[in-house]
Parts: C-alpha cells; structure tokens; sequence
C-alpha cells in the first residue's frame, strides 16, 4: 500500500515546496538581519518547517477520504478557535488575530479556517453532485459564510478575501451554472459598499491610496511607492543577498512579513523574483493536473481548492509589492514570516499530495 | 460509476492561474527591466541624504590685527520638509519649545516648497537649552534637526556698525540673480557695508557631507565628505583704538545724529568711520525677529544710514576752503587785502548777515575767524559757475569711490545747472549764498574728509578705502594698493595761505576746542544752516601741519556750532592717532 503511495508522490511539488521553504528562509534572514533577533526569527522558522513537515506528512498520508469524514470536528474546532480568538486573541495592527501559545508564539486560527474551509466545502460538494439549482448552492454558501463572517469581524480583510476566492474557485470547479456565479459576484458588489463601513481606517486609506498613490506619499501610499522602488532597484540581477538598500534601511514597513517579495525583487533581481515564479509554477501546474487526475470528484475539489488558494496568495501578495493590487495583509505562500501560515500552507500541500498519491489507477 | 473529470473546467482554471502569473512576469519585466534605473536611482535618493557644512565667512580684523567679526559656534534648529511625517503636531510642538508661532515655521517651510530635501532653517543661534529640549523630545519630533551653524558675532557691536555692514537672508530676487553663484534660499548674505561690499571673499564654499540614512531619515554612515572651505579674512583700514574714540566722542557730543571719519591722506586709509545712532548688527546675525526689523527700518532717526557716506548735508563754512582757494588762484585777494566787516553784506535790496561786525581786518583774520562778509565779497566777484568749478576740481558733488556700498554725490549747484534742473535763472545772491556753503550745496562727509586730505597732501585725491589687505585660502596676503584717483593743480602760494589760514583757525579761532596740546594741526569749522533745524556743525582738519598723517572729519546733525559740538570729537580722533604719553594706559 504505502509503496504505492509512494509511487504516486508528486515530487516536482514536494521539491518546489521544499526550495521555496528553504529558499524563503534565507530571504527572511535577510529581511530581518539587523533586527535585533534575528537569531530567533530564523530558529522560529526551521522550527515551523519542522513542524509543517511533520503535518504536511500527515495531510499526505491519512486518506483524504478518512480527513473529509472528519469535516465537522475541524469545523467545529475552527469555528470555536475563530470565536476564541475574538475573545482573548492578542491585538495587532488594531485587530485581533491572534492565540499566544507560549514558546511557540502565537496561533493564527484564519490559517486553519482556509483548510478547514477547503475540506468541508469539498466534502459538502461532493455529496451534491450536481450544483445545478440554487437549493444545492445555497448550503455551501451557508456553511462558508460562518467563518468568513468570523474573520471579518476580526477584521482580517485579507484572509476573508482569500476565504470567498476558495469558494469561487471551488464553486466553478464543481460546475456551478455560470449564471449563479454571476449572480453570486453581483450579490458581492452590491454588498461592497457595506464592508467599507466596517474596515478600519488604516484599511480604507490603502484602498483610497490604490487608486492614487501620489495623494499622501508618506503616509498610506508610502509603503505602496517604496515598495515598487524597492523591486524595481533590483533590475535583473539585483544588489546582492543581504545588499538590499530599502531592505536594510527599513524602508519598507513589514518587510519580512506581507513584503517579503520586495527583498526578493531588490536583493535577486529579475531573475531571482522569476526563479521563484517558476518555482510556483511549477507548484500549481502540478497542482492542477493532480485535480484533473484525481480518482473522485472529493479529491479533484480538494486539490482545486489548495492550488486556487496558493494562486491567489501568490497573485495578490506579489501584485500589490509591483503596484497592481491595493495593499491587503495576505501573506507570500512558504516564505512570508508566520508560522501559522507556513504549516497551513505545508498543510495544504500535504492534502494536494494526497490527492495525488491516491489518483486512479492508470489502465494498461 | 467512474468519475467523471469537469476537464473544460479545470482547464479554464488552468488558463486564468497562466495568465495571472503571466501578468506577474510581464509587471516584473516593467518594473525591473524597463524601469530599474528610475528605480534604482530611487533608490539611491532614499538611502542618501547630503547634509550641507556651512562654511564660516571670513573673519574681519581692525588694521593692528584685533578682530571686529568673528565667527561664535552655535546651533540652527531647522526642518527638513521630506520627513516632516504627520506635520501638524510636530510644527505644533516646535513652535511651542522655540515660542514662536506655527504659522511662522509654516511660511517658513512653504517658502522652500520646491527643495523639499533641503532642511529649512526655523531658527539660527538656538540656545543650548532649546537644543537641549529637541533632543529630548527627537522621537516626537521627526524631521526637525539641528545643524551646527556659526553666527556672526559683531565684537564692537554698534561701534562699527556701519562699516562693517550686517547679514541678512538672502531675498528672492537677490536669489534669482546670485543662483549660479551657489546660493540656496535661507542663505546669509551680506547686506551693507564690509559684509556686502566684499561678499565674494568672505564667503566661503560650503561642504557636503553625504550620508547614508534609514527610513527615519537617522544617519548611519558617512560617505563621503566635500569640507567646508572658510571665507578669506579681511584687514581693515581702521583702527580700533580711533574708531572706539570716534564712536564715543560722537554718542558724547549729546546730539541725535552725526558723523566722523579719519584718514590718512597719503593712503586714503579710513582709519575710523563712525556714524550716529548706530545698530547693532548682532541682530541680524540670527534671522532678525519682523518686529525688531520693524522697529530699525521705521525709525525716524535712521540707524541704518550711514551719515559719513550715504547723506549729504550743506557743508556750511567749509566750504570756504573752495571759495578762498578760488579767489587766491584768481588772485582777487592776498593775504593782507583787507575787507570791511560790518556785520553784513548788503546786494541790492538784499541784506546778509554775518555773527558779529568785526570792523575793518585782513582776509587772513576774516579766514581764521570764518568771517562770512569776507567770504559774500569773494564769493559775489567769482560767480556761482567759477564756485561750482572750484568745488568739482577740489573733490566736492562726486562720488569718491570709497569700498562701501551706498554712496551717494550730493549736489553742487551752479548757474548752467540751476537753469535746467529749476528753470530759475542763477541770481547774484545765489553766488553769495553758495560761498559759505548755504543754498543748494550738500556733500557728504567723506567728500569732506577727501577734500582735506588733496590740501594736506598738496593735491592728490587719495580713494578712500576700508580695506587694507585680503588673505587667500593659502593664508598670504594681498594688500590692497593706493589709488591717487587724480590730483588737485592747487598753487603753491594757494595751498601755503589755505594751510596758514587753518592753523590760525585752531589756534586762535573757531576751531579751538579740536586743539590737541603739543599738535600742530590745520583745520575748518562750520555751522550750516538747514531748514530743518538748528546748524548743523562741522570740523575738517589735518594734522601734524609740516607732515600730514592724518585728516578729521567730524560732523553733528545740529550741533550748531562746528567748534563746539563737532570740534571735540575730531579731537578726540587726533587724541587716539596721536596719544601723549599719559594717554597710554600701562597695565599693572
């Protein structure tokens, strides 16, 4: 059984995950190399590397069948975690995100809600074969609602954002009608204006900044601005690992955290920031053609789910450093410091692989 | 029943992940490839900050080598408009430590609008408390720093206000015209006297020193350093010692305004140029606060004039010197003609008075005693036209070219020009008026003081300066040369009554009280009549009479007697030139 587990890894994601992770860790050195901690910042990583391996190995090799059976304990846990951290989560950045867990820092419950998220709508999905009528679609919009609203409330406007991109996706992949889908994003703008009024401040003048960077170039549109030029100094072959300037000299506010792209852009240049594109290519294509080998219709929206939430990261979190995405808190996948996002991510490749592992049998 | 894959599906999902990596790439591609030199240089813009090292100006000493400006070290709080983050709070605060209002620094700062990485400077000479209180409070106060600044420091203060001149901040159309030369806004010029007239070789080049900064715009290392280079130091022609005794003895004299120079006639070496009331131009060392400026432009007394140079006034009877020389060169009077001094002179229906009558005496008599019936009858004979000639020639009505800024020619009228510029003919009165220097002569003192020094010396016209030598950046000398501007074609038996006649002045005549025991000297007083009060009073002279060293001009806004009021502080001038024994203090 487990030979033929192994037979059906997928290495080229395994590898490209492990490259990104190592790789991502050196960028992080550099990022926090005058720090003051720096030491600490990168034992935390290998240790969350550690970690995530450990439950990546898991993700990869209990059936995901047996996981999917299991979707109302981890909801449930979710939900409960989610409510917890309402409650006694620890503030940052005016809100409240996080669990302290002692030695090992603190624990992000919206990382788990995205795989949480993916296993439940997958195995609710896969009970309806058709998502034909609007009494099918309903649910699962019920059931994805809840921990979205929860996030929200935080508010962690980019993790909500991140959450509704993986119904979407999941939502297209299992062959809701077109005409629903469009309903359902007209429904999202008309409910726009409403989220406005419940962002924060800091959240609104991003936005407001998009639009027009110049407005207050050294308040909200600074990091935006410095960031462009942070990427851009690098041209193609960049000032060198540890030589960025704007990297150095702090001049862009959480650099190691949901800017760590801009160390890489300036530091490595056009062909580092392209090599770790390539690397995520590979990732996702791999990804998806594990969903489109996979035995049943659970594990092909299981696969679709994880490749479609690593997508949008990458997209979001690379377009806003290049200025082409407003400024949102969605961390890079496997690199941005946070440990809670590192071990979902190596979580959700755990899940992708195990899909893959256990793809139909190729006839002869 | 086998699964069946949504292939079309999963392929459109495949298509929009391709094409948004794609977008990524093509961004990239922009952004680092096309774009990365903008960037770059960004880049480089962020991390460096040029801090500019002010170059002390050049320090300016008396002839005898003790210094009149120097340089104090002190600090200037200044803004630096780019990292002025969240400014509101932060001009709040400054203007509460410095106690001046925000709206003061905000002009200040909008005034530099399109040089935002220049620091602006919000005040100059801040005091080491004020200093100390930025500093405690830096996290508070981003983007205000504190640059190390000389100011100047005027040692005398008023004494030599005016030739030494003050500084200012250089204004907007000054900047536009001196841009090339590398002046920025909110730098100190030189305004008046010494300070402007040789700006050039004061002022010194400024250094940079390049930095490397943090976001927070906090220095980290240096990178390169371009040192400041001083300003050329200055020897004056003054001296001290006079000056101090001019100064004193002008303020002593009791009255509003006035003026004195000396100066040595073979070189035209100012060795003092006071001027009453004075300034002190350690006001304008720091930027001047718009009230104190206020107050020194709008005053009625004019502090910032300087009288010795840049006002004229009628030269009352010294300007009998021109009307004797005049006659004797015409030889219309020798030394014994003698003239009938009833105490008037009467042309046609009009009469002109004189002090006193003084009977029947000889011109010499009338000239030691300023006798102006002596001077109506000279004056009446030669015509307006052969005064006014005689003026020029002797160095009145012109500029004398001195090395300070704001002279000015005064007027010497005459019978051609009175035609054109009043279109009155010129009236036998107007030539009798004009021989003791009343009606429409004015000339400043300096023209005066020139004048004196051609009869001292025997004729040339020596241009008076105030600069003795200049030093370069190599530290050796370059004195500055005497310049005969032309000389005076005076007779000899003119000049010896002239010299006879002003030796009798000061020994036996009106400009007794300038007598300096054991000094023989020459000299002339004056009262001229103004309408604008009492006589102004003169007292030109030289001394020693064998071998002049030395000219005085002294001269008091409404002194009303030249012997009395001006008299005593040419003296004064010839005590500090000439000390006797018991003038010199000895130190115990």
């Amino acid at each position: 059984m487990s030979r033929r587990l192994l037979r059906y890894l997928d290495w080229p994601v395994l590898a490209a995950t492990c490259i990104l992770v190592a790789g991502g860790a050196v960028v992080l050195y550099s990022a926090v190399q005058n720090s003051g901690d720096a030491g600490a910042l990168v034992r935390a990583r290998v240790l969350h590397a550690i970690f995530g391996l450990v439950v990546l190995a898991l993700a990869a090799f209990i059936d995901y069948q047996t996981i999917a059976r299991a979707w109302r304990p981890i909801l449930g846990t979710t939900l409960f975690l989610l409510l917890a951290v309402l409650i006694v989560g620890r503030s940052s950045m005016g809100a409240q995100r996080w669990i302290p867990l002692g030695p090992l820092g603190g624990f992000q419950p919206s990382e788990l809600a995205k795989l949480a998220l993916i296993i439940t709508l997958a195995k609710h999905m896969d009970g309806h074969k058709e998502l034909t009528s609007w009494r099918d679609i309903l649910p699962v919009l019920a059931q994805a609602a809840v921990p979205i609203a929860l996030v929200v409330r935080q508010p962690d406007l980019g993790t909500s954002m991140v959450l509704t991109a993986i119904v979407a996706v999941m939502l297209f992949a299992g062959g809701a009608p077109l005409r629903a889908m469009g309903a359902m994003g007209a429904g999202a703008a008309a409910v726009a204006p409403m989220a406005w009024r419940i962002l924060h401040d800091y959240q609104r003048r991003r936005l407001l900044v998009f639009i027009d960077p110049g407005a207050d170039p050294l308040g909200a549109g600074y990091a935006l601005i410095q960031s462009k030029i942070a990427v851009g100094s690098g041209q193609v072959f960049g000032k060198g690992l540890l030589h960025g300037t704007q990297n150095l000299l702090h001049f862009i506010p959480e650099q190691h955290t949901d800017f760590v792209f801009t160390v890489i852009g300036e530091e490595l240049g056009f062909i580092g920031a392209a090599l770790m594109l390539a690397l995520f290519v590979v990732w996702l294509w791999r990804g998806m053609s594990i969903a489109a080998q996979a035995k049943d219709r659970l594990g092909m929206l299981m696969a679709v789910g994880v490749v479609g939430m690593i997508a949008f990261h990458l997209f979001i979190n690379v377009g806003m450093t290049l200025g082409l995405m407003p400024i949102t808190g969605i961390p890079l996948p496997f690199i941005s410091h946070g440990g809670s996002a590192l071990v979902a991510m190596m979580g959700a490749t755990g899940l992708l692989l195990n899909v893959g592992m256990r793809r139909k049998k190729i006839r002869f | 029943m086998e699964f069946q894959q949504p292939s079309r599906r999963l392929f459109i999902l495949n298509l929009i992940i391709g094409m948004l990596v794609g977008i990524l790439v093509v961004r990239l591609w922009q952004v680092q490839v096309l774009q990365g030199a903008s960037y770059l240089r960004q880049s480089e813009e962020n991390r460096i900050r040029d801090y500019t090292l002010t170059a002390p100006r050049g320090i300016i000493y008396d002839r005898k080598g003790r210094p009149l400006v120097r340089n104090r070290p002190a600090f200037t709080v200044a803004v630096l408009p780019l990292e002025l983050r969240n400014s509101t709070p932060v001009i709040q605060r400054l203007a509460s430590i410095l106690t001046i209002s925000p709206q003061e620094i905000t002009a200040r700062i909008d005034r530099n609008r399109p040089r935002l990485f220049e620091p602006v400077r919000i005040k100059r000479d801040a005091g080491s408390h004020v200093v100390a209180m930025i500093e405690e409070n830096r996290l508070d106060l981003p983007g205000v720093i504190i640059l190390p600044e000389p100011v100047r420091d005027y040692v005398h203060g008023k004494m030599a206000a005016h030739v030494l001149g003050y500084l200012g901040e250089i204004d907007p159309t000054e900047l536009a015209a001196r841009q090339v030369e590398g002046y920025k806004p909110g730098d100190l010029i030189g305004k008046a006297g010494v300070e402007r007239a040789y700006e050039t070789v004061l002022r010194g080049t400024d250094g940079r020193l390049r930095m490397e900064v943090d976001a927070l715009g906090r220095p980290l290392r240096v990178l390169s350093r371009a040192p400041a280079i001083p300003g050329r130091a200055i020897v004056l022609t003054l001296d001290l010692d006079v000056q101090k005794a001019a100064y004193d003895a002008l303020q002593a004299s009791g009255m509003q305004a006035g003026a004195a120079i000396a100066m040595d006639p073979r070189t035209g070496d100012i060795l003092a140029m006071a001027s009453i009331p004075s300034y002190d131009p350690n006001l304008f060392a720091i930027s001047i606060s718009p009230q104190v400026w206020q107050a020194i432009t709008t005053d009625r007394s004019k502090p910032l004039l300087n009288r010795a140079i840049a006002a004229t006034y009628e030269p009352g009877s010294v300007f009998k010197l021109v009307t004797a020389t005049a006659a004797l060169d015409h030889g219309i009077v020798s030394r014994r003609t003698m003239f009938d001094a009833p105490g008037y002179f009467q042309l046609g229906q009009w009469t002109f008075g004189d002090l006193r009558a003084w009977g029947r005496i000889d011109f010499l008599t009338g000239f030691a005693n300023s006798v102006n019936v002596v001077f109506y009858t000279l004056g009446y004979r030669l015509g307006g036209e052969e005064l006014a000639k005689y003026a020029f020639l002797m160095g009145l009505g012109e500029l004398t070219g001195v090395d300070l800024p704001g002279e000015i020619n005064g007027t010497i009228p005459s019978p051609s020009t009175k035609e054109q510029l009043v279109g009155e003919p010129w009236f036998p009165g107007d030539s009798v008026n004009m021989s003791i220097g009343q009606g429409a002569v004015t000339v400043t003192p300096i023209q005066v003081a020139r004048m004196l020094g051609g009869i001292a010396t025997g004729g040339p016209l020596l241009q008076p300066r105030v600069v003795l030598m200049t030093y370069d950046r190599t530290r050796s000398a370059h004195p500055s040369e005497p310049y005969v501007q032309r000389s005076v074609p005076y007779q000899d038996s003119t000049l010896a009554l002239l010299r006879e006649g002003m030796r009798a002045v000061v020994e036996r005549g009106s400009g007794y009280g300038a007598r300096v025991e054991g000094l023989p000297m020459a000299g002339k007083t004056g009262s001229a009549e103004n309408p604008r009060g009492k006589p102004h009073a003169w007292f030109a002279g030289y001394a020693p009479v064998a071998e002049p060293r030395i000219v005085v001009v002294a001269f008091v806004e409404h002194g009303f007697r030249g012997g009395i009021s001006a008299a005593p502080v040419a003296r004064a001038m010839l005590r500090a030139v000439f000390p006797r024994p018991a003038d010199v203090q000895v130190p115990r």
